[in-house]
């Protein structure tokens, strides 16, 4: 379930709920799905079933908020484009990082450590990335390539190449 | 075809992904460890009949601080909720063999994280429930053996 908060999370942020609110979504979320663990058999369907119920639950509390206003009919992108077409884009690219963050975890822990230090903030530097690591400078490059390879060859991560612009 | 996508690119990604993960607030994942906690087996849960947030027009109301309603149906019983601010009136209807229950229903407001309130309906079915925090929620009614349980929901 833990590798699951960062899609659900990504979804309430993309809908722009205050703070107080977003909690009773995430909570109503995991609460729903403890309710459904019973119909959910299938463990390739719960991405798709917490991305419904999380876009469902906001949508339900920000129009008990009363937060969706009217928009003007003059204006041809209304409501219905920006909400789902928008929102469309936002969840399929939510669930595509979803993905790569599995498709992460599925990497031999030396290429994942090595993606990871290349990405931490403040930079780390090759030197000391060889020196963590135990691989020569001369190495990051080829392995950070190759780490990069076998993520673009997970099926599921195709689509990711459509959704990005 | 769409382009592959370039390492650079790819490598943006995994930053995006990865950076998603580090700004799940602490209490988000403590509340959702604990909804595990809520699980049992044997219950069945009513139906949700009706959201008005959910009612056709919801999505046009401007104003936001009409009262939500709700209903839910399960076996027998029908439990009506209107929630205006803090304040949540209620109805259980009985059918069947549940309308002919002689003692009073029994209301059960339960949260995740907060301790449950509860209520009596009169005789006519009719309860009200003060001190109702924004928030998740459930419904447990009881009435001469007939029970019903709410799914969860944020009011």
């Amino acid at each position: 379930m833990d590798r699951f908060l960062p899609l659900v999370d990504a979804i309430i942020r993309g809908h722009r709920l205050n703070e107080a609110d977003g909690d009773d979504v995430s909570q109503t979320v995991w609460l729903r799905l403890v309710e459904h663990l019973g119909d959910l058999r299938e463990p390739a369907a719960l991405p798709g079933w917490l991305r419904t119920t999380t876009r469902n639950e906001c949508l339900r509390l920000l129009a008990a908020r009363g937060r969706i206003r009217p928009v003007d009919p003059q204006d041809a992108t209304g409501l219905d484009a920006v909400v789902d077409d928008s929102a469309g884009t936002d969840l399929l690219a939510a669930e595509s990082r979803q993905l790569l963050r599995e498709a992460l975890a599925e990497l031999p822990e030396a290429r994942r450590a090595l993606l990871l230090l290349l990405l931490a903030d403040p930079p780390v530097g090759y030197e000391e990335i060889s020196r963590r690591l135990g691989i020569p400078i001369g190495s990051i490059g080829p392995t950070r390539a190759r780490a990069l390879d076998q993520l673009r060859r997970v099926p599921a991560l195709r689509r990711l190449v459509e959704v990005t612009p | 075809m769409t382009d592959p996508m370039s390492d650079d690119e790819l490598m943006a990604l995994v930053g995006e992904a990865v950076a998603e993960e580090a700004v799940v607030s602490d209490r988000r994942r403590t509340a959702a460890r604990a909804a595990f906690a809520w699980r049992s087996v044997d219950a069945e849960l009513a139906e949700l009949l009706h959201d008005s947030a959910l009612a056709a027009g919801a999505a046009v109301r401007s104003d936001g601080d009409e009262s939500r309603t709700l209903s839910f149906g399960h076996s027998g019983l029908t439990l009506e909720i209107e929630v205006d601010g803090e304040v949540l009136l209620g109805q259980v209807i009985g059918a069947g063999g549940a309308s002919a229950a002689t003692e009073p229903a029994s209301v059960l407001l339960e949260r995740p994280d907060a301790d449950a309130q509860s209520a009596v309906a009169d005789a006519s079915g009719f309860f009200r429930l003060e001190g109702v925090r924004p928030g998740t929620v459930r419904f447990v009614v009881e009435q001469g053996g007939w029970s019903l349980t709410t799914p969860w929901v944020a009011l």
